[in-house]
């Protein structure tokens, strides 16, 4: 699929076929994605637990449902739990980072040392930052929300539907028994959509001015139409929800699927 | 606990009502159905709608919020009923899935696993 139509095609997909499952190659290919995200100082926050629901005991898919989050979890066949790992900052030293030195994308064009990597950023950039919690979750978490969001995009390349949830931090951690230094995130639910996958038209968002500036605040980025028209043609940007027959396909999934209207 | 009212008398029972006909664009034609199974409910939590409601949220300083505590509490106690209406299973899910729709419609976000 074009890229621009795969951000175009992407819905939040919150009915999905529960009984087929998604292939092994196609998860791989999600976590692939995954680990090719933009990544600050190359350390790689974000961690994943890929869960097929059928094989995860019932006792503790039971134990993640919660009255908020019970009916997608029993939908997707696919969980994937992201995490972030603040602890790799300090486990690495900024190691990483001498990688990208030595491999040529940090160079001295651009102020970047490998004594500057060994001597100050990590004693005294990265380190003083991880004790700075605050900021220092803004920052692997935004690199996490990078990753994730490429893993999503991933799906739904792969013809898969996905949707990004929220589950209890706590309570995956505790299922999942990952490391005290990790921070439980969202769970990418995945799996083939059991609605259209148009689900309803794309969703309604701000106006593109009232989000974006040009050079300071208060002044909008101006959207020029013709290029609306282009990203139109080219399938990013499609028919607006709600489309019709909508409510009637809802109907007939809470139908099949036994659910409230 | 006796009802004091009409079951569809209730403030919550109302916005339910207008809910359903909000998202649909029509009135819910089976809405005698739905009251039925609401009122059924509120005999066996001995409660009535507009208590259920109010016991789902809590006060905040930002004013009312769902109350954790309030939705597990009715969220267990819906699948304990739903088990006890006499009926096949998919019966007995229209007739919880019928109570879930009510507090859903009062602004009680709440999912159950499905009931089909």
């Amino acid at each position: 699929m074009e890229f621009k139509q795969v951000v175009g095609r992407r819905r939040s997909i919150r009915f999905f076929e529960p009984d087929k499952p998604v292939e092994r190659e196609k998860i791989q290919t999600i976590l692939e994605a995954a680990r090719l995200a933009s990544c600050a100082v190359n350390a790689h926050w974000l961690r994943a637990i890929v869960v097929e629901r059928d094989k995860l005991p019932k006792e503790k898919l039971d134990q993640l449902k919660t009255p908020v989050a019970a009916l997608t979890l029993d939908l997707a066949p696919l969980h994937i739990y992201f995490f972030c790992d603040l602890g790799i900052v300090n486990r690495i030293e900024g190691s990483r980072l001498r990688e990208l030195v030595d491999a040529g994308a940090l160079a001295p064009t651009h102020g970047w040392s490998h004594k500057f990597v060994d001597d100050i950023v990590y004693p005294h950039i990265l380190k003083p930052m991880t004790q700075n919690r605050e900021g220092y979750l803004a920052a692997a978490m935004a690199d996490c929300g990078g990753a994730a969001h490429m893993a999503l995009l991933t799906a739904v390349d792969e013809g898969l539907g996905a949707c990004l949830n929220t589950p209890n931090p706590a309570l995956v951690k505790q299922v999942f028994n990952v490391p005290e230094d990790w921070v439980g995130l969202w769970v990418l639910l995945v799996g083939y959509p059991a609605e259209s996958w148009e689900a309803g038209g794309q969703r309604p968002r701000p106006p593109f001015e009232e989000l974006y500036f040009e050079g300071e605040y208060g002044k909008p980025f101006k959207r020029d139409p013709a290029v609306v028209e282009k990203l139109k043609a080219a399938g990013m940007i499609q028919a607006p929800a709600p489309l019709p027959g909508r409510q009637e396909e809802i109907r007939k999934l809470a139908e099949r699927f036994g659910l409230p209207i | 606990m006796t009802l004091t009212k009409a079951i569809g008398e209730y403030e919550t029972a109302r916005t339910w009502f207008e809910g359903l006909r909000q998202q649909w664009g029509e009135e819910p034609s089976d809405w005698e159905e739905r009251l039925k199974a609401l009122a059924a409910f509120c005999a066996f939590a001995e409660k009535d709608p507009d208590t259920m409601v109010r016991e789902c949220l809590r006060d905040s300083v930002s004013g009312k919020r769902i109350s954790a505590k309030g939705r597990r509490f009715y969220s267990d106690k819906i699948a304990e009923w739903q088990a006890s209406v006499p009926g096949e299973r998919a019966a007995q899910g229209r007739a919880g899935n019928a109570v879930r729709s009510f507090l859903i419609h009062n602004g009680i976000f709440l999912q159950s696993g499905m009931q089909a």
